[in-house]
């Protein structure tokens, strides 16, 4: 190698040896250990999914998108605004019952009485009397019942 | 490209062929990539490492290899870009500079079973491991594997002008040093 003769010629004096050895055999068995590892690594490689699975991936994702979305929604506002709803059907309930309570305790006179409620009045003159008596009544009936 | 070499990569992108024409890559090229490896190495034990983490790389990346240079192009650039990555993870791992790797390879070399170097070998390697890594990279390709510039220029991407120069530096270095010290 002229060229190292002229850069170097101590150097290119020196016996050119390789003073590195191997294990006996490496080279025989190296292809092997190697082989070993390959198909380690091919084992786990993950395996391709259930293709059932992957048509259904957009679907499922859409549907586990609209449950996130309503339990983000629904959740906040049952644990923020619980009173609400309770207070009205307690409300309802209690009027009901006092309801009952009041015509489970009326004589027959008084219920029909209640329900006739505004129309039944008592407060008439005697005025008012008069002419409901002429315009519904004739002489003769009027008379009759004078009589009896 | 040799024949064989196209016959191996046309194979491996068969996949039907893939298995046995990997299998007969690294039978053909598993001793000239170790002993390329063990020179940046030192150590046995690390060279074997590289050296299965060089081939495993080449099983992934082999769709991805492209004609426009040579299988044994490749696979040694391969192999030098495996050996600089490991080493500089063991050197992190040891929390030594990346200045104090000829230290770290040193006591690599001389604690390798493997190693029969007489006094004038381990002088030498001290001589090659005092070397910057690139220049010792293009040390040990020109003057173990006599491999061409040009050859060297597509493994390391560099040009051949910067390739001369590097070897030329490399070896006035491991020259004075042999001189120098006893």
């Amino acid at each position: 190698m002229d060229e190292l003769k002229n850069i170097a010629p101590e150097l290119s004096k020196l016996e050119k040896v390789n003073p590195f050895r191997t294990p006996d055999q490496y080279f025989d068995d190296f292809s092997a250990r190697l082989q070993m590892r390959i198909e380690a690594e091919k084992q786990t490689v993950v395996p391709q999914k259930n293709r059932f699975i992957q048509f259904l991936k957009p679907a499922l994702g859409l549907a586990a998108s609209f449950a996130l979305i309503f339990l983000l929604v629904y959740v906040p506002l049952k644990t923020f605004m619980p009173g609400q709803e309770n207070t009205v059907a307690e409300v309802t309930e209690t009027e009901d019952l006092n309801l009952m309570n009041v015509i489970e305790h009326l004589d027959e006179s008084s219920f029909i009485s209640l329900l006739n409620g505004s129309d039944y009045n008592t407060d008439f003159t005697e005025e008012d009397l008069t002419l409901y008596v002429s315009a519904n009544f004739n002489d003769y009936e009027i008379f009759e019942n004078l009589d009896n | 490209m040799p024949e064989t070499d196209q016959k191996i990569i046309a194979d491996l992108k068969d996949a039907g062929k893939r298995d046995l024409a990997f299998h007969v890559l690294v039978k053909t090229y598993q001793e000239r990539l170790y002993w390329h490896i063990r020179k940046m190495a030192m150590n046995h034990d690390d060279a074997d490492d590289i050296l299965q983490n060089t081939f495993m790389k080449v099983w992934r990346s082999i769709d991805s290899f492209r004609e426009e240079s040579s299988l044994y192009t490749w696979l040694y650039r391969i192999a030098t870009n495996e050996s600089i990555t490991f080493l500089n993870s063991k050197k992190k791992k040891n929390l030594m500079s990346l200045n104090e790797d000829n230290e770290y390879l040193m006591d690599n070399l001389m604690s390798d079973p493997y190693f029969d170097g007489d006094e004038i070998q381990i002088k030498l390697q001290k001589a090659i491991l005092r070397l910057p890594e690139k220049q010792r990279i293009v040390f040990n390709l020109r003057y173990y594997e006599e491999m061409k510039y040009e050859e060297m220029a597509k493994v390391l991407e560099t040009s051949v002008g910067a390739l001369k120069a590097s070897f030329h530096h490399a070896a006035k270095k491991v020259e004075k040093y042999i001189r120098n010290t006893d």
